[in-house]
């Protein structure tokens, strides 16, 4: 048998079992990326009458002039920052934990799982009534102070601000550990063994030897990171009782585009977080895939 | 002196008792071998050596130390893992520096150890790769290298050569073996493999089931087994095994079953006399076979039916059936026989084994 190049019809059964991929990637992300990047570019609103005219880059430069725009993007690094930090902590620890063998390990995962396993538009109901109680209760009166002092202290929305980075500590913090515990398990045993071999302690172990081999996951994980803090409305709706006035860009974009029928203004903001997402992973792969050298 | 003393050694996993009653004594510089079949208890056996198993019951001493609850960083050890167990984010310097490095030791000594360990191994070149850039054969250079810089009292080594494939596990044999010679340390060494342990121990420990079945000097195991099982693990092939009854005919004792009747040498009657009338199982070699000539006793041979003919190049291995019994007998290779002809064999009455039928031990 020899190899024969592939007939024409063979190429056009090729892209014919493409298609549906190709028609879902074109339709679903393509054509509405397209789209948006174009509507950014003019003055596409509810508002204004006639056709949406051509603008150019003049959105973008009177994004860069609104402070709303900067204390939003501050806002949203902040929140990023925090609970990705908290989440990989807590992620870390817990999969330490889950990884030695012990009784009661059953129940621990499952307790450890479930945060991220339960779905989130009933959990997060729960979280809201905690800290936003809606009946009136001594609780309710004990939260209410605690609201007060937190918004004191740090400021007006500073609540806000926590509720929902604590929800998405708790529910992501429960993701990293099970995902970081799969990275241990395929971590081969006896590279531990060989650090219980060398190290005098299990901190020493820890930190020359675990840390390092968890990087590439641990890289992983904070990427995930991202969707989470840039992408999650469920989560900011329910904690903020419908009203989703957590400044971060998604928010805003949202209620520029959908409740104010702005959309090129939505547009903008929404495209905006594209060049800090792009410089992110182009870090984050630098950092846990290095280019592959050829082997010996 | 670095000694390893292990007495009434034991380990039970819950149920399973996986070392039983362990009793050994490695010499200082010796380079001694466990070999058994897979779950023999050779490898915890080494586990607890090094610390990374609990030691159940009895005592280990490395030198003069009783090491049982020493950590394993302090029982000055340095283990080589059948899986080389290199960190893949560090470069092959780093991995073997890896052990000095947390030990503290101060950078230039560290430096001079793995240029001198490199240099040994023949890895200069490799220092700055990383390990996905290496061969099975050089990562396992690195691995031994990684223990070599640590100076340790005793290697352990745990299969080491078992992901190689099979011509690079002849030539690491024999280059693990100029390195015991010298870098004169104990050295521990844990295979399945039977030839491995022959060619690289100055002393053989053949396991089975969590016991010692016997412990020798590798001609001595493959001369003078202690019991069937180990006559039938060391040699390649197997010796062959054939259930006799011992019957005495007018003063000449025979060794008896369908198909094969051979005399029980003079030398071996006395110790034959108790199981006359009793069934034993009777041992030979298929290198201590050959194709009966005229200067053959024909109370040594016997005949048989050519089943198989395996021509290896330097030997010829003929599978052949006599009576119920299946045997291998190894001849020259200028021998000519086919398959399903009928030839007669005659055996070395020096190279007889007879073992006790109930407890296999050697008779």
């Amino acid at each position: 048998m020899t190899n024969q190049p592939a007939g024409r019809r063979q190429i056009l059964v090729a892209y014919v079992l493409l298609a549906p991929a190709l028609l879902l990637v074109l339709g679903v992300l393509a054509y509405p990326l397209g789209w948006e990047v174009w509507i950014s570019l003019t003055n596409f609103s509810s508002r204004a009458e006639g056709a949406p005219v051509f603008v150019g880059l003049a959105n973008y430069r009177r994004l860069l002039d609104d402070p709303d725009f900067w204390r939003a993007l501050a806002t949203t690094v902040a929140y990023f920052a925090v609970t990705t930090m908290a989440k990989l902590a807590l992620g870390v620890g817990l999969a330490l934990l889950l990884a030695r063998p012990g009784r009661g390990r059953a129940l621990v995962f499952l307790a450890v799982f479930l945060p991220w396993a339960y779905p989130g538009g009933v959990t997060v109901v729960a979280w809201y009534w905690m800290l936003n109680p809606p009946l009136i209760t001594s609780y309710s009166v004990a939260m209410g102070s605690l609201k007060h002092a937190v918004d004191g202290l740090w400021g007006a929305g500073a609540y806000a601000f926590a509720s929902v980075a604590l929800f998405n500590i708790w529910r992501g913090g429960s993701f990293t550990a099970v995902f970081l515990l799969a990275a241990l398990n395929a971590i081969p045993t006896e590279l531990f063994e060989y650090a219980r071999l060398e190290t005098k302690n299990a901190w020493q172990r820890f930190r020359e030897v675990t840390l390092p081999l968890l990087r590439p996951y641990m890289a992983l994980a904070v990427f995930l990171s991202f969707t989470t803090a840039f992408a999650d409305l469920a989560n900011v709706w329910m904690l903020t009782g419908g009203r989703v006035i957590f400044p971060v860009l998604g928010t805003q974009a949202y209620w520029l585009g959908i409740r104010d029928g702005q959309f090129a203004e939505a547009a903008v903001r929404s495209l905006s977080l594209v060049p800090l997402l792009v410089l992110a992973l182009m870090l984050l792969f630098r950092w846990f895939d290095p280019p592959r050298e050829k082997p010996a | 002196m670095a000694q390893v003393l292990m007495k009434d050694l034991n380990k039970k996993y819950d149920e399973v008792h996986a070392v039983k009653d362990v009793n050994l004594h490695i010499r200082d510089k010796e380079f001694i071998v466990l070999v058994g079949p897979s779950g023999c208890g050779k490898s915890t056996t080494l586990r607890m050596v090094a610390g990374l198993e609990e030691i159940t019951s009895g005592e280990i001493s490395i030198g003069d130390r009783i090491v049982n609850d020493l950590p394993p960083k302090d029982r000055d050890i340095a283990m080589v893992f059948q899986n080389y167990a290199l960190y893949p984010h560090m470069t092959v310097y780093d991995n073997m520096a890896f052990g000095l490095k947390m030990r503290k030791f101060p950078k230039p000594e560290i430096q001079k150890r793995v240029q001198d360990a490199a240099e040994i191994l023949g890895i200069q070149e490799l220092l700055k790769r990383k390990p996905r850039q290496l061969s099975g054969g050089q990562r396992q250079r690195v691995a031994v290298g990684r223990a070599i810089v640590r100076h340790p009292q005793v290697f352990l080594f745990d299969e080491p050569l078992s992901n190689l494939d099979a011509k690079l596990r002849v030539q690491m044999r024999v280059e693990l073996k100029r390195l015991h010679d010298r870098l004169e340390t104990t050295a521990i060494y844990v295979t399945h493999d039977q030839v491995e342990a022959m060619t690289l121990g100055d002393r053989v420990v053949v396991m089975r089931d969590g016991w010692i079945q016997q412990v020798g000097e590798p001609l001595e195991l493959y001369s003078k087994p202690a019991n069937k099982f180990v006559a039938g693990f060391i040699g390649s092939p197997a010796m062959n095994f054939a259930d006799v009854t011992i019957a005495d005919a007018n003063g000449v004792v025979w060794a008896e079953t369908p198909g094969l009747r051979v005399r029980v040498p003079p030398a071996c009657l006395e110790r034959l006399r108790p199981y006359k009338g009793q069934h034993i199982t009777l041992g030979i070699r298929p290198e201590d076979l050959h194709l009966a000539g005229g200067a053959d006793p024909s109370e040594y041979t016997f005949d048989s039916t050519v089943e198989v003919v395996e021509p290896l190049g330097s030997e010829i291995l003929l599978d052949i059936k006599t009576g119920p019994n299946m045997m291998v007998a190894r001849v020259d290779p200028t021998v000519r026989v086919k398959v399903h002809e009928s030839i007669r064999l005659a055996l070395n009455p020096e190279r007889l084994h007879f073992f006790d039928m109930k407890t296999e031990a050697a008779i």
